[in-house]
């Protein structure tokens, strides 16, 4: 039987492939793909969790989620082509003036 | 009556403020004038009260208490003066010698460039002397007790820029403050202990106290003494005062500052009664005291040193006369050393002055033929310091001769009349040395005269009270003996063979010095034995002081400032808060600015949460 | 206006410094000697109207300010914060009216006169809030000093002397805190008032707590040993105008705090901690006079000789009887004098030669003469001599403290002879001897301007030397019934017999 956890397992495994993804890629483009699967793997758990206790608004705040991070990537992407513009590079080393 | 305290009291303040306002200006004949004649004016002052209190002394005295100085929680301390019997006996010898030294100094300092402020100090010396007879209360006599002190530090430097006298000068101020400790110490004793500080209240409440506690006052109140009256160990300062002006060295050094511990014993005998052996430690201390200085003044070869070391030896008499409670012996002693003292001084310098400020005795000699009054008057002090009847100091220290024979204290009666053969010995070796003999001067192009006639004159009413004081004596011990106690001597069987005794110790001394000194200097051969460099060098306490107290001090207080306060306390404060900024320094790496960095550290913040979170709530669970 | 008299007091130097923006450069040097001779009259004014024969606070103002706290806006005089504001008012007028220094004057004498308002703020502030506000504010415009017109090292004994203090101040705040959340477990209602504080009796423990942590705030500006380092620096590096104030009024701070705050507040702690506080103010005497004795900059010197005379006054403090403490309040005013004068001379030398080396000097009394007597003068106050104002308050100070220990007061008597050491050999180096250096040899004596702040200060020496009875009456009085207080709230025995009890008049035994 698939039960919840089942699903809260794949949610956290694929939320730490995002964060292993976030912490260890240099290229801002596949830093957007690690988060992007972090989101969806929140998504699985709220989608999860909302089926097993019959309650709508988990998967409501699935939805949520889908659209912001939509827009997320809409204006992040938007960011990176304007940097790549600037600096002839997606490497995120470059990115050093918030040095404190 | 008041008036005249007044004035006596405030005259030497008047003329020393208004010399002061002319300090700075080239000299004024003026002003050793006015400050003079003011001294005079407290002189007839003091006669006149004495000659009232004289008259009545149970009824005459005279107290006044001008206004409160300090009072605070149970402490009330006022300006108040006495004029009694001892008082006025020590503010006719404190004017005396005053006068007629202000009137020498008039000639001695006339081509000094800082007439005018040596005589503003001189007379507020002699105000401060005169605060501290006349107060009647402790804290009043520690005025004037630190105002000598000042006084002396300032004409002791007088001249200032001579790095001998001003180091002298504060060798002077600080030696007297390490005894003033002492004697502030005494007053508060007294006061937590008899809850006042004036005399007669003080000491009413005396005899009720412990024994011990007596004893722990008496030995603080002497300790104070010991620095003004230069006792040893704290002594050196006299020697190295003669840096000053003769008339500084006649009046402070000689009359007034440094008997102020005398006077101090003296005033405070209901206290010292109560506590013989305290006394027996001061008799001691000065016997030995009085023969140490003898000795150092055999051999020295300064003649204001010689005739330091003499006062010196003189005061430690004193002091055995006080000690075993024969007050009023000391105080005559006082007051005859105090004229003959103060003539001995006056008359080196005009020995000084005419031979070009040169203080070597052996460089002198034969001046009996140019200076016949000074050597007059000096041989005439030099047999009253020996105590050859019938001047003045033969009946002083004959008596207390004759105390310490009365008292059984034989070894005291012995060191003391060793003394006196050695005092007279060494006053007649000056005496020999500078006026007979080889004029040896010649040869080194001296060309002394004699001095203004003015400033003889000016010596001549010492050496009159030199003469004759003594015969005064029974009307004194009258008078004083009102206030003192009375000394009973049981020794009137063997008055005339102690008598003799002295008297024929002190003729041999001169004697020996005549025959030794009448040819010239001695074989040089003497100087090369240990026991005169001992005495030459001053039994190397001098340089004992500067090795053991002023150089470590002085080390030890570099040590303290650079190796402690810089480099231990500071450097703590320091090592706080540069720890801190280093600590910021390196937490700085947090903001690298690097994107990667930062999300690497946030999710370990975001897991370090989650475990704390976990732990918390299973903590809780487990815990209920 | 009498009732107001303090808010005015405090307020007028803020009012007149602001308005003093407007004023244009050249006038603003009499605008300031006016607004602070001004201050100084209003300070006389309130001496002759303050009521010799009351011992307790006068004109008392009080106007709420944050109720539910208990935070009022309190002010209040007695005997013994009296001199104080007459002396800081005299200082700042007369440290005002010689001042030398010539660039950015407008700004250095408006920041002087906003200084003033927080001095006379500590001064008469009776609720311990307000008092902390005042507090920490007399720091910024003496870090403005220091900083701005100050010398090389100017930014490190700034910041240092800043930091340093403030972190002493966070500490007693924390331990005011804990005394008004105190008073409000026991009585129920919050409140900051000192008033009120006076009668709450403390536990013994809390006591010692509370007095550590006050003490830390009060020990640091004293400064005591072994927090004293600050204080050469500063002085090092300050102008003559900060050394000045630095030495005659904010010192004085902290040893007030401890006869305002600590005594009354923790009488069992303040016996506690009596012999372990003696024993650092006999450190502070013996051993920063040692390092006076080692100094070869004259300024120097008299900074740390200021930090021994502190020890004596602690020591007064301390003694735990009106004697002592009357005597220490009165050796408060008394080194304000004397100290802010020393400070005035080495100014004045320094203005001349630009350098305060010993070595550089030597034979200076021969080409001034009057500025080597007035030097003269305020050495012998320093040292304590009698019939200078020197004297009684070390007399009074060592005398209440030999009630308590005569071992600890003998060690402390010591004072009268390192201090003599340090000073006459101070002394000697820069004035006695012949001139050796050919640059002193023509220096201009001591002009208008400088004997416009040194007579008065002499005088003063003098006068109050010979007659201290003005001041010392109301202090006394004052003193008496703080003492009165701190005896009838000590709880424990030993805070019974150690602290003087006034009642019982002394007979010999």
């Amino acid at each position: 039987m698939i039960t919840l956890n089942h699903y809260l397992v794949l949610s956290g495994l694929l939320f730490s492939i995002g964060l292993v993804g976030v912490i260890k890629r240099k290229n801002l483009l596949m830093l957007f793909f690690a988060t992007e699967i972090m989101l969806n793997a929140v998504n699985v758990g709220f989608a999860a969790i909302s089926n097993h206790y019959g309650d709508l608004s988990g998967q409501m705040f699935a939805f949520f989620i889908i659209a912001i991070a939509a827009s997320e990537v809409a204006v992040g992407l938007g960011l990176l082509i304007l940097m790549y513009k600037r600096k002839s590079s997606v490497d995120l080393d470059t990115l050093t003036t918030m040095k404190g | 009556m008041e008036k005249y305290l007044y004035i006596a009291l405030f005259a030497p303040l008047l003329g020393s403020l208004t010399a002061a306002l002319f300090g700075a200006r080239p000299k004024t004949l003026f002003t050793g004038l006015w400050t003079s004649g003011l001294l005079a004016v407290s002189w007839i002052s003091s006669i006149l009260l004495f000659l009232h209190v004289y008259a009545d002394p149970s009824a005459n005295v005279v107290h006044v208490k001008m206004i409160d100085w300090i009072s605070a929680g149970n402490l009330s301390i006022p300006f108040g003066f006495v004029v009694d019997q001892v008082s006025v006996t020590m503010m006719i010898v404190v004017t005396t010698v005053s006068t007629m030294v202000h009137v020498y100094a008039i000639g001695y300092m006339s081509h000094d460039k800082g007439f005018n402020r040596f005589f503003s100090w001189l007379s507020a010396f002699v105000f401060s002397m005169m605060i501290l007879v006349m107060s009647d209360n402790f804290a009043g006599l520690f005025i004037g007790w630190e105002g000598v002190g000042l006084c002396s530090w300032g004409l002791i430097g007088f001249w200032y820029h001579k790095q001998s006298a001003t180091w002298a000068a504060n060798e002077a101020f600080i030696m007297n403050r390490i005894a003033d400790l002492g004697m502030l110490i005494g007053i508060f004793l007294i006061y937590w202990n008899t809850g006042t500080l004036q005399y007669n209240e003080a000491f009413t409440a005396m005899p009720n106290l412990e024994h011990t506690l007596l004893i722990t006052i008496g030995s603080f109140l002497f300790v104070g003494a010991m620095g003004k009256s230069a006792q040893f160990p704290l002594h050196t300062w006299l020697a190295d005062a003669m840096e000053g002006p003769t008339p500084v060295s006649a009046l402070i050094h000689a009359a007034t500052m440094v008997t102020a511990g005398v006077y101090l014993v003296i005033r405070a005998n209901p206290l010292y009664d109560l506590i013989p052996e305290v006394g027996y430690v001061i008799a001691s201390l000065g016997a030995f005291v009085a023969m140490f200085a003898a000795t150092m003044a055999l051999v020295n070869r300064d003649i204001k040193r010689i005739i330091a070391y003499s006062t010196l030896s003189q005061l430690g008499y004193m002091f055995v006369a006080a000690g075993l409670g024969a007050y009023w012996v000391a105080l005559f002693h006082l007051m005859t050393h105090a004229f003959f003292k103060a003539l001995l001084f006056l008359g080196a310098g005009n020995v000084m002055h005419a031979m070009d400020d040169e203080l070597d005795p052996f460089k002198m000699g034969g001046l009996y033929k140019v200076m016949k009054p000074t050597a007059i008057l000096m041989i005439l002090a030099s047999v009253a310091l020996a105590g050859i009847y019938p001047f003045a100091g033969f009946f002083s220290k004959d008596k207390i001769l004759e105390v310490a024979f009365n008292g059984d204290h034989y070894i005291l009666w012995g060191v003391l009349w060793v003394t006196a053969g050695l005092t007279a010995f060494y006053s007649f070796r000056l005496i020999m040395l500078t006026f007979f003999g080889d004029e040896r001067y010649k040869k080194l192009g001296f060309h002394p005269h004699e001095a203004y006639p003015y400033m003889l004159w000016a010596m001549a009413p010492l050496a009159v009270l030199a003469a004759v004081a003594g015969f005064f004596e029974h009307s004194f011990v009258h008078f004083v003996t009102t206030l003192l106690p009375s000394y009973e001597f049981h020794t009137h069987h063997v008055e005339m063979i102690l008598i003799a005794v002295t008297s024929t110790i002190a003729i041999l001394g001169i004697a020996t010095a005549v025959i030794i000194y009448k040819n010239g200097m001695l074989h040089p051969k003497w100087m090369e034995r240990p026991c005169y460099k001992l005495f030459t060098n001053q039994y190397y306490i001098p340089q004992f002081y500067d090795a053991v107290f002023s150089r470590p001090y002085k080390e030890l207080s570099v040590i303290f400032w650079k190796q402690i306060d810089m480099k231990i306390v500071d450097a703590t404060v320091d090592l706080i808060a540069n720890t801190l900024f280093n600590i910021g320094k390196d937490t700085r790496g947090v903001q690298s600015g690097n994107l990667s960095i930062m999300l690497r550290w946030m999710a370990l913040g975001v897991t370090m949460l989650l475990i704390f979170g976990l732990i918390f709530v299973a903590a809780a669970t487990l815990l209920g | 206006m009498s009732e107001h008299i303090l808010s005015i007091l405090v307020f007028f130097p803020l009012v007149a410094g602001l308005l003093g923006i407007l004023v244009d450069k050249d006038s603003i040097r009499p605008y300031a000697i006016t607004v602070a001779g001004i201050e100084f009259i209003l300070s006389i004014w309130l001496w002759s109207e303050f009521d010799m024969n009351f011992a307790g606070m006068q004109f008392i103002e009080s106007v709420p300010l944050i109720e539910q706290f208990g935070i009022s806006y309190t002010l209040g005089v007695d005997g013994i914060s009296l001199f104080l504001i007459i002396m800081t008012t005299l200082v700042t007028f007369i440290s005002l009216g010689s001042l030398t220094v010539t660039n950015r004057v407008k700004e250095l004498m408006i920041t002087v006169l906003v200084l003033e308002l927080t001095m006379v703020g500590v001064f008469v502030a009776l609720d311990a809030i307000l008092f902390y506000l005042f507090w920490e504010l007399s720091l910024v415009p003496m870090l403005y000093i220091i900083g701005v017109w100050g010398g090389p090292k100017r930014l490190y004994a700034g910041i240092k002397f800043f930091l340093y203090t403030f972190t002493g101040s966070l500490i007693m705040l924390v331990g005011m805190l804990y005394m008004a959340y105190l008073y409000y477990q026991a009585t129920g209602t919050w409140s900051f008032s000192l008033l009120e504080w006076y009668r709450l009796q403390l536990p013994y423990d809390l006591q010692l707590w509370l007095f550590g942590a006050f003490f830390l705030g009060f020990a640091i500006k004293v400064p005591m040993f072994p927090f004293h380092t600050w204080l050469p620096y500063a002085h090092g590096q300050a102008p003559t105008i900060g050394s000045v104030i630095l030495a005659a009024v904010l010192l004085k701070m902290g040893t007030y705090g401890f006869v305002r705050f600590s005594l009354p507040l923790f009488p069992d702690a303040s016996v506690t901690f009596m012999v372990p506080i003696a024993v650092l103010a006999i450190i502070m005497i013996i051993y920063t006079a040692m390092v006076a004795y080692a100094q070869e900059d004259i300024k120097q010197v008299v900074a740390y000789s200021s930090v021994s005379h502190m020890g004596v006054i602690i020591l007064g403090t301390f003694a735990l009887n009106v004697e002592g403490i009357t005597g220490s309040i009165f050796l408060m005013i008394s080194h304000g004098i004397v100290s802010g004068a020393l400070f005035m001379l080495v100014g004045v030398i320094y203005d001349r030669r630009h350098t305060k080396l010993m070595s550089e000097f030597g034979g200076l009394a021969h080409v001034m003469p009057r500025f080597a007597t007035i030097f003269g003068i305020m050495m012998m106050a320093s040292v304590g001599l009698p019939l200078t104002i020197g004297f009684v308050g070390e007399f009074l100070s060592l005398l209440g403290f030999y009630e308590q220990s005569h071992m600890l007061t003998l060690l402390a008597g010591t004072a009268i002879i390192v201090g003599a050491i340090y000073m006459l050999s101070a002394y000697k180096k820069a004035f006695f001897g012949e001139v050796t250096n050919e640059k002193n040899r023509n220096l201009p004596d001591v002009n208008r301007v400088e004997l416009f702040a040194l007579v008065p200060l002499t005088a003063l020496v003098v006068i109050l030397g010979v007659y201290p009875k003005p001041i010392l009456e109301p202090v006394d009085r004052s003193v008496t019934a703080m003492v009165k207080l701190m005896h009838a709230k000590a709880v424990t025995d030993e805070g019974k017999d150690r602290i003087a009890d006034v009642l019982v008049t002394k007979e010999a035994k």
